[in-house]
């Protein structure tokens, strides 16, 4: 009765034509984009990189009291030079309380108290050296922490702008403007600082930062060039990273001999480095007004992990030390520090501030200008330290504390504008800036701070009259830009450094509903099955599929642990390779497509060692991923058998797989538009021959200009692909001619696939027609074991409906394909070459749909409009349009719903796993792959419903 | 070529279990014994690698597989080439009996480098490394899966095709000593592909390496089984008994 009813209500709905076929795969496709966008608005934090970089002679634009202003006006610079000299000792990964005083901590740990030379100092001259409590902003990875120290900025996940792959720096930054104020810098140990900075160091000796296990090959390096060059007169900053903390922390943890051992090392080179610079602290001499900084770039667990925002991991320590004393210490307005005594009974104080804030206070300190995209604040306290600071030549009326607090209030004026100018330059140009309230409410402390100077301080200042106003007018003063700074701060730290959970809770949340609906929509096709089909109905349903959500569900889980991730593509071919095992089985049981099942395993096994290829590709490009090389596979290389096998093999297998594309279509009774098609890809596919003959310098053919080879035949290849497409999409407007609905299906799939065929094989490179050919033979495979289910002696009322199964075989298959190609989900993995085959420069929008070509086109593109053949191959008979596409549209949702799933198991890892040290290196990229890769297949599968549901006329067959 | 035709025939005559009569049932007490001594055979073998030549599992996988199944190989054998199929003849003729036996022994013998190839196929189209650094781990590992799976079904079954794919294929044991032969062999299989999914862990532990965690897990699932399989006979034992009764 009830089922009578659904049939009725599916006749009256038949009105609607192809789109209740499909109507609930658009509705998934905007599910999924409302949650994607949400979640990703609210975890993948983006910035944009302005290319803007300060000038000395920007300052007078703002209208504060620069130091040119009372010497000549044609050099002005920002401020005035502090210090002469800059040493920054860089030690990765330095917990704050390896530098404080255990006595500062509840509990007296053996790692603590081991950098006593620090400790020393500061309590034997307070006024000069000082430790501060710096707090790092996450993500707490070296890299992105370089790039915070010498912006001055708060770098995130995805900085727009980055150039494609290379990590060098193209923001504004303190080593910028070092060499633009034609400072000379010499750097020393990790090579993250020759990456990021390639053309700004004097001299550089960089040791390779990678290998984990390696504990003293950096710090050696920096040791052995350190102290000789303490005696060179030829650089003005110094840079020395060491690397042994970070290195011993991720191998044996903080709570090990060899952290001791480290750190006690650590403490004789500082030791020797203030005794060399206390040495030549006379006047006249190397290190008369040096400053020498020690700074960790982030802390660390005790386990030695970093890269999220836990309070082990932020809190790092700066130790600042100017060789020329300061007259006397920081007025105690601006005083932040607190004193304990240590274990010896001496008092040592310390200080704190933000990481942020270095790239001013240091640019202040060196007289340079302010790096642009800074929006730190100059640290009264390390500011203070330099000596140079404390005299200026205003009238000597006020005190020492007064002349340095009106010099610092003209600092904060220079900074306060130049943050300012930075917030406007931001949202002018970024897409998403700040929001308008933000903007107003910065704008209007701006204002109130700016407002007061105007009025008051500045007139105050260059009157030099009412001396006894000007101190409090300008502690004011600098209490309004304290604020004003402070705003901007919070401002950005809430914008590029946090999380917004509501948002990644309202994504999660509709990606969890879309995965009902789909689940829903795939049950209602079912049940009216039930109506139409002989079908048993839901318990059917999930007694059919254990085994594909048994499979589903193992690859889902496994995307919960970085482990897995990483290993994705091994994980995903065992899944394969187990569904093969199954399919055999039951292909015994069945005593039938024996051959097609072990054919099956064996592709698998192929899989795997080309999975193994690319994933030794993988190790040897990135260095993060060096560690975990644990399995792969060693193929003796270089044998020159083997290069003119390389060349001359793909080339045989594009001919054949030609040769079977006219084989296979002079079958089949094509219409003319698709026959057309399929002439031009076999023409695409000798086109490419040509293409990688040309190549080859030594097949060159003298009466063709290589560029004709080289940039011509990918257009040609492309044209024809647009043709092709434009052409199947005219096809659509005339009826097909045979009325068989099946053999209709049949042509159109192989037509669109043998179109899309060829751009992807020419991107693929020569690894191209081997993918594509183990892809036909795998389909084949898929397609032939379809029916093991069924018992021909069913006859008629057999069970028509294909489990899911095969679908999550052929989603299987797809991702093993993907990897097989040399694909990985890091930006590293993407094949950049590929987007330059047919293209001599860089075009953003050709490229980059070039590359999604090449990245998807085995895993997404092709297997999505290749799954109609899984239907079509199923029914050896004519049974109408309505049981074909009904099964159609199911099998289309199975697949989207099976991509879903992975990408929702992808979002909740990377929700779990967002302080985790890896998320920046390994969740985020995988996250974005697999998002992309779900809109990419929802979108295609929308357009392939477009595509296969034509309105024939014999919707009315199967009754 | 010889298996095609053994199948093509199958699939004439439906009923498998017409050509080949059905192997012995055996009383709990025997299935017990069984069960007992392959476990105990696994706990020896352990114990000499241990005690003997100090090595275990993660030190030296290799040698202690070895000397797993060097110890399993002939309990399996001899014990399962007991319960061979057609042992009706032994009534009239010790002879014959001896004969059979020895046959039996001869066919398990034979299964063990067949049985391990094709274990071995299995690991590595599941992903076991292949490099020359692994190959005496992986051969000692395929004879040891070899003796869980294959060379019980072997001495017993013979080269019945149909009762192999009743057994292995359809999981459809049907009688006490076909228990003993599938429930083991599918938890060994089962237990060694459980047992490879923390191998791609970074925990960095020795016992990540293949074949080492594959091997507990197969191992594991083997004495599950085993005990499994024993208490089927014993509940079917007893059913029986009720009925008779």
């Amino acid at each position: 009765m009830k089922e009578r009813e659904i049939e009725g209500a599916a006749r009256r709905r038949k009105i609607t034509g192809k789109w209740r076929y499909t109507w609930h795969l658009w509705v998934t496709l905007l599910l999924h984009i409302a949650a994607i966008v949400l979640f990703t608005r609210g975890f993948l934090l983006t910035r944009t990189e302005l290319p803007h970089y300060s000038n000395s002679s920007d300052v007078s634009e703002s209208q504060c009291l620069y130091s040119s202003s009372h010497n000549n006006t044609t050099t002005s610079s920002w401020t005035k030079p502090a210090v002469n000299r800059l040493i920054i000792i860089v030690l990765d990964a330095l917990r704050f309380d390896f530098v404080a005083p255990s006595t500062f901590f509840p509990e007296s740990k053996h790692w603590m108290d081991k950098l006593k030379v620090l400790k020393e100092v500061v309590s034997k001259s307070p006024t000069s050296a000082k430790i501060f409590k710096a707090i790092a902003d996450p993500p707490t990875t070296s890299l992105q922490r370089l790039k915070g120290l010498t912006t001055g900025g708060l770098p995130t996940f995805v900085d727009v702008g980055n150039s494609f792959g290379a990590p060098a720096i193209v923001e504004d930054n303190f080593l910028n403007q070092l060499v633009q104020s034609g400072k000379k810098v010499v750097m020393m140990g990790d090579d993250t600082w020759t990456q990021l900075f390639p053309h700004h160091f004097e001299r550089s000796y960089p040791y390779p930062s990678f290998n984990v296990k390696d504990l003293d090959t950096v710090d050696n390096g920096c040791i052995e060039h350190l102290f000789p060059s303490l005696y060179e007169d030829d650089w003005d900053v110094l840079i020395s990273h060491f690397l042994g903390v970070d290195h011993a922390g991720h191998i044996f943890g903080v709570d090990s001999t060899q952290m001791t051992e480290k750190l006690e090392q650590y403490n004789s080179i500082l030791e020797k480095v203030i005794e060399v610079l206390e040495k030549e602290s006379g006047p006249g001499r190397l290190h008369e007004n040096t400053l020498l900084v020690v700074m960790g770039d982030h802390g660390q667990t005790l386990n030695g992990d970093h890269g999220g925002g836990g309070a082990e991991e932020v809190e790092t320590a700066i130790f600042a030390m100017s060789v020329k004393k300061p007259p006397s210490s920081v007025p105690v307005e601006y005083d932040t520090s607190s004193c304990q005594l240590d274990l010896d009974g001496k008092n040592v104080c310390v200080s704190s501030m933000q990481q942020l804030d270095f790239a001013v206070t240091m640019s202040a300190l060196l007289g340079i200008p302010f790096p642009y995209g800074s929006i730190g604040q100059v640290n009264p306290e390390l500011y203070a330290l330099g000596a140079g600071s404390w005299n200026l030549d205003v009238s000597q009326q006020l005190s020492e504390s007064d002349i340095w607090i009106q010099n610092y209030a003209n600092i904060l004026c220079i900074n306060s504008w130049q943050v300012k100018r930075y917030i406007d330059a931001y949202s002018a140009s970024s897409a998403v800036g700040f929001s308008s309230d933000d903007l107003s409410r910065v704008a209007s402390v701006y204002a109130q701070a700016e407002n007061h100077w105007l009025r008051s301080t500045k007139k105050l200042q260059l009157d030099k009259k009412d001396i006894d106003a000007l101190v409090p007018a300008l502690k004011k003063q600098i209490e309004s830009y304290f604020n004003f700074l402070r705003t901007v701060a919070e401002l950005a730290r809430s914008k590029w450094t946090e999380f917004d959970l509501r948002m990644m809770g309202a994504g999660i949340a509709i990606m969890s509903i879309s995965l009902m609906f789909q689940v829903l929509a795939i049950l209602r096709a079912n049940s009216q099955d039930g109506a139409t089909l002989a079908s048993s109905g839901y318990a059917w349903f999930f007694s059919a599929s254990a085994s594909a959500f048994f499979l589903l569900g193992m690859r889902a889980v496994s995307f919960l642990s970085n482990s897995f991730i990483l290993e994705e593509g091994k994980v995903a071919n065992f899944l394969l390779s187990t569904s093969g095992i199954v399919a055999l089985r039951k292909s015994v049981v069945k005593g039938k497509l024996l051959k097609e099942s072990v054919g099956f395993l064996l592709l698998s096994t192929f899989c795997r060692f080309g999975i193994e290829i690319g994933l030794s590709k993988q190790a040897s490009t990135s260095a993060f991923m060096k560690e975990y090389t644990s399995w792969i596979l060693n193929i003796a290389s270089g044998l020159a058998v083997w290069n003119h096998a390389a060349e001359v093999v793909p080339i045989l297998v594009l001919i054949i797989l030609a040769f079977w594309l006219y084989k296979a279509t002079s079958d089949i009774f094509f219409g003319w538009p698709r026959k057309i098609v399929v002439v031009c890809t076999i023409l695409s596919y000798m086109l490419i021959i040509v293409h990688w003959i040309t190549e080859n310098n030594r097949y060159i053919l003298a009466f063709m200009p290589e560029s004709i080879g080289r940039i011509y035949i990918p257009r040609i290849v492309y044209a024809i692909l647009l043709g092709q497409l434009l052409l199947l999409v005219f096809a659509q407007l005339f009826k097909g001619n045979s009325s068989d609905c099946k053999t209709n299906l049949v042509v159109k799939t192989t037509a669109m696939l043998s179109a899309w065929s060829s751009t992807v094989i020419l991107l693929s490179g020569k690894q191209g027609p081997m993918v594509a050919f183990a892809s036909i033979v795998g389909g084949y495979c898929i397609m032939r074991l379809c029916d093991i289910e069924d018992d021909a002696k069913n006859g008629p009322q057999r069970r028509l409906s294909i489990g899911p199964f095969p679908v999550m075989q052929w989603n299987l298959f797809a991702t093993c394909l993907f990897f097989c190609s040399g694909h990985w989900c890091a930006f590293d993995g993407l094949h950049y070459g590929a987007a330059f085959i047919g293209f001599e420069e860089f075009m953003l929008v050709p490229q980059a749909i070039i590359l999604t070509l090449d990245t998807y086109g085995f895993s997404i593109i092709l297997p999505v409009f290749g799954l109609p053949f899984l239907v079509a191959m199923k029914y050896k008979a004519d049974l109408g349009k309505h049981v074909l596409f009904t099964q159609l549209s199911q099998m289309y949702t199975t697949y989207g719903l099976i991509t879903a799933i992975m990408t929702t198991f992808t979002i909740y890892c990377v929700t779990m796993h967002r302080r985790h040290l890896m998320v920046w290196g390994l969740f985020a990229p995988k996250f974005v792959f697999d998002v992309f890769g779900l809109l990419l297949t929802d979108v295609l599968i929308c357009l392939a419903s477009l595509y296969y549901f034509d309105q024939g006329k014999d919707g009315h067959n199967h009754n | 070529m010889d298996r095609r035709k053994k199948r093509e025939k199958t699939t004439v005559t439906k009923p498998s279990t017409v050509d080949a009569p059905l192997p012995p049932k055996i009383s709990p007490s025997e299935a017990f014994i069984v069960t007992l001594s392959s476990v105990l055979g696994l706990g020896l073998a352990f114990y000499v690698a241990n005690s003997g030549f100090s090595i275990d599992l993660v030190t030296d996988p290799s040698r202690t597989i070895f000397f797993i199944w060097l110890v399993e190989l002939p309990i399996v054998i001899l014990l399962y080439s007991r319960y061979r199929q057609n042992p009706r003849q032994c009534m009239c003729l010790v002879f014959v009996c001896h004969v059979q036996y020895l046959r039996a022994v001869g066919r398990g013998l034979l299964a063990v480098p067949i049985g391990a190839l094709l274990n071995c196929l299995g690991a590595i189209a599941l992903g076991a490394p292949v490099t020359f650094q692994f190959l005496p781990k992986t051969v000692n590992w395929s004879l040891m899966m070899s003796l869980f799976t294959t060379v019980p079904a072997s001495c017993v079954l013979g080269s019945s095709w149909a009762h192999w794919k009743r057994i292995f294929a359809q999981t459809q044991p049907n009688g006490s000593v076909e228990y003993l032969i599938c429930l083991p062999a599918h938890g060994a299989v089962i237990g060694g592909w459980f047992g490879a999914w923390p191998m791609p862990l970074d925990w960095e532990r020795p016992w990540q390496e293949w074949p080492i965690c594959v091997s507990y897990g197969a191992i594991g699932g083997y004495m599950v089984g085993l005990v499994a399989s024993c208490v089927f006979v014993l509940a079917r034992a007893r059913s029986q008994h009720v009925k008779q009764t």
